[in-house]
């Protein structure tokens, strides 16, 4: 889908770089707010019909053409990332509704405590914002997407009641948790944007078919192409796919004026636009801003105080994961949202380390994804071959560890000085190493779920201490902050250096927490709309 | 698009030779290499990102440095396997996986697996409505979240 040029050359109020998870929210807040929004995506829609879910053959599409690592995957609207100096490998999507399309759409909450780690454990820094200020956004985007859960959950505060009541647990999920009641450790139900009823526009329910994370045929998932999308469009906002941003173009004053791309037939254009927010990802956005110098912002835009691209953070995953004695038809129901444990979530110094982690429990997928290492190492071939495999095919649980990484500055993306993206920008470069705290974490992790599968009956269990592809989470590269020294944004996600520029990805997390951030993303991206709406009315033409 | 490069420049007999050792005949169902699989290989391989120059470099360097391979009795043939797995454990790796991947798209392994082998759209799958009964223990614990 293309707008016109003629609407391509009018200035527009807002710009978004980005179409996926917090692009989606803020385009469709601002435009229903009355706001002019262009997106410029570097991807395209997708049909629902030609997911990886729907095809016969969606094994070899998962692990192919749709998978969730743009250096596996190579699609034209893909870039490269060099991701040679890092343990861990990037995981996104390219397309409107960026990676929310291949997300499992596991969903929980940041904690209270996750907002004041400094003053709570005397590390990293605190949020200039708090829990409660960012509730009311969590509970406006868990209407949008539609979130299947249920309230009581011990570990966190109360919440408004869910959209949908939750997801079956299903034998292999009550298999598991079995570890954790024996154990009297804490576990719940996920609160999961996926239906467990119709709920939103022409969404069907999930049909337990177990392929949510290569997109979703029957619309049960959420991702925004089909919740905030069609609202945004309603409102008058445009999207242009295809198109691949150069650069974010500045004026004398070092204000932002619109973006440089390269459309989908390969012209050079120019949109010009009164704001921009970036939402292009913790790596797309700074490599975008860096990308972005100019006389007025030599190091790159936005990026006076050296910070952008810096304090990169993952959720570096361990997997352990065991094999049961039962066949459980594990391939049924969605992958990863079955339920959560965070008995080990809040900082307990005895365990020699500061924050926790999150247990995701997961199921496992069929006979090429086991062959090939799902979740642990591959089937070996030779004489074994088939027994192994027939013992692993359907029997297969794991619990993914999510810890709490935490920032530091020689984590980064910066520019790559040799490769490029197929239009000749500089792509991303990483370079990260797992910190000790976060080394002890997944360790004292992994001692645990060992013995939570054994309790719950595994016989084999087998752990991955740390996951290569499992760059999904990415964040911190344009921290925010009330001191402008410190901080790249402030605590509405507006650039210190440029008044008409705001990022609402997960760029501008100060700490990452203990679970997937999308929920997190999406309240601030939600949150960071509402103050243009509330405090910029100047940008409106 | 196949790219036929890489398929001209790929030895099928060597490559249904290798398969045979990396996955055996079992039941009624023959070694990968006579399930005649290898075309699909080369073809898949040609077609998608993830192996295109790969693999054939994986099947080049396996050749050059195991030209008599199909000559050799089956001990040697796993020895050859295993050394080439040990040396180029990236270039075995894709080989392995693609197989891996061919094999089991077959309906003959689906058959004797009891695997559908299709995509379970529009249907899905049927699982137990929720049993709220199952978090009975759970509700009984007082919160423990970190209160600031």
């Amino acid at each position: 889908m293309t707008t016109s040029n003629e609407a391509s050359q009018q200035t527009v109020d807002i710009l978004v770089i980005g179409a996926g998870a917090s692009g989606g929210a803020a385009t469709a807040w601002l435009a229903e707010a009355g706001f002019n929004v262009k997106c410029l995506e570097q991807g395209y829609w997708q049909d629902p019909a030609k997911y990886a879910s729907a095809s016969d053959d969606y094994e070899f599409e998962m692990l192919t053409n749709w998978a969730p690592d743009p250096n596996v995957r190579q699609r034209d609207e893909d870039y490269p990332v060099n991701d040679s100096n890092s343990p861990v490998t990037p995981v996104m999507f390219n397309g409107v509704g960026g990676s929310t399309i291949l997300w499992t759409a596991h969903t929980p909450r940041f904690h209270p405590s996750d907002f004041r780690v400094k003053t709570l454990d005397g590390v990293a820094d605190d949020w200039p914002i708090s829990y409660e200020e960012l509730e009311e956004f969590y509970d406006l985007n868990d209407e949008v997407m539609g979130c299947s859960g249920i309230n009581g959950d011990p570990a966190n505060p109360p919440r408004s009641p869910r959209q949908m009541p939750p997801l079956p647990i299903g034998k292999d999920g009550k298999k598991l948790i079995s570890g954790f009641e024996k154990l009297g450790w804490h576990w719940w139900p996920s609160d999961s944007y996926i239906n467990s009823q119709r709920y939103g526009e022409g969404r069907d329910a999930c049909n337990f078919c177990g392929h949510n994370h290569m997109g979703c045929f029957q619309r049960a998932k959420s991702s925004t192409d089909i919740t905030y999308w069609p609202r945004a469009l309603r409102s008058g906002a445009t999207i242009e796919t295809g198109a691949r941003v150069r650069r974010i173009t500045t004026d004398n004053s070092g204000r932002a004026t619109g973006a440089d791309y390269i459309d989908s037939k390969g012209n050079e254009k120019h949109q010009s636009a009164r704001a921009v927010i970036m939402a292009a990802n913790g790596i797309g956005t700074p490599r975008l801003l860096l990308n972005s110098a100019s006389d007025s912002h030599p190091a790159g835009l936005s990026n006076s105080t050296g910070l952008v691209g810096k304090n990169l953070m993952f959720h570096p995953f361990a997997m352990i994961s065991g094999t049961f004695p039962e066949k459980m038809d594990t391939w049924q129901g969605p992958l990863g949202n079955i339920g959560l444990s965070q008995e080990f979530y809040e900082t307990d110094k005895s365990r020699g380390f500061v924050r926790g982690y999150t247990y995701q429990f997961q199921r496992s997928l069929g006979p090429a994804w086991i062959a090939n290492g799902g979740f642990r190492d591959p089937v070996p071939w030779g004489e074994g071959h088939h027994v192994e495999l027939e013992k692993r095919l359907g029997s297969v649980m794991a619990m993914a560890v999510i810890g709490e990484d935490l920032p530091e500055e020689h984590n980064t993306v910066d520019l790559d000085p040799e490769l490029t993206d197929s239009d000749g920008i500089p792509a991303p470069r990483l370079n990260y190493t797992l910190s000790k705290n976060s080394r002890d974490q997944l360790d004292h992790a992994i001692g645990n779920a060992k013995k939570a599968l054994e309790a719950a009956g595994a016989e084999d269990i087998f752990v991955d201490p740390m996951m290569r592809q499992s760059g999904w989470h990415l964040m911190g590269t344009a921290r925010m902050g009330n001191d402008p020294d410190k901080s790249v944004v402030d605590k509405w996600g507006q650039s210190h250096d440029v008044d008409n520029l705001f990022i609402v990805d997960g760029s501008v997390f100060v700490t990452g927490a203990a679970v997937n951030p999308t929920p997190t993303i999406q309240a601030l991206a939600l949150r960071t709309a509402d103050y243009i709406v509330e405090h910029r009315q100047d940008l409106k033409g | 698009m196949i790219n036929e490069t890489s398929r001209m420049n790929i030895n099928e007999d060597l490559l249904a030779a290798i398969l045979d050792r990396l996955i055996p005949a079992v039941d009624d169902v023959p070694s990968a290499g006579k399930m005649g699989i290898t075309a699909e290989i080369v073809r898949l391989s040609g077609q998608q990102a993830r192996f295109q120059g790969i693999f054939t470099k994986a099947m080049q360097t396996f050749e050059s440095a195991n030209s008599e391979f199909v000559l050799l009795d089956v001990e040697s043939q796993d020895d050859a396997i295993r050394n080439f797995e040990s040396k180029e454990p990236g270039l075995f790796n894709s080989l392995l996986t693609i197989s891996y991947i061919v094999y089991y798209k077959d309906t003959r392994v689906h058959k004797r697996i009891g695997w559908s082998g299709r995509t379970p759209q529009p249907e899905g799958n049927t699982m137990e409505p929720w049993d709220d009964s199952i978090l009975e223990t759970q509700r009984k614990r007082e919160p423990f979240w970190r209160k600031i």
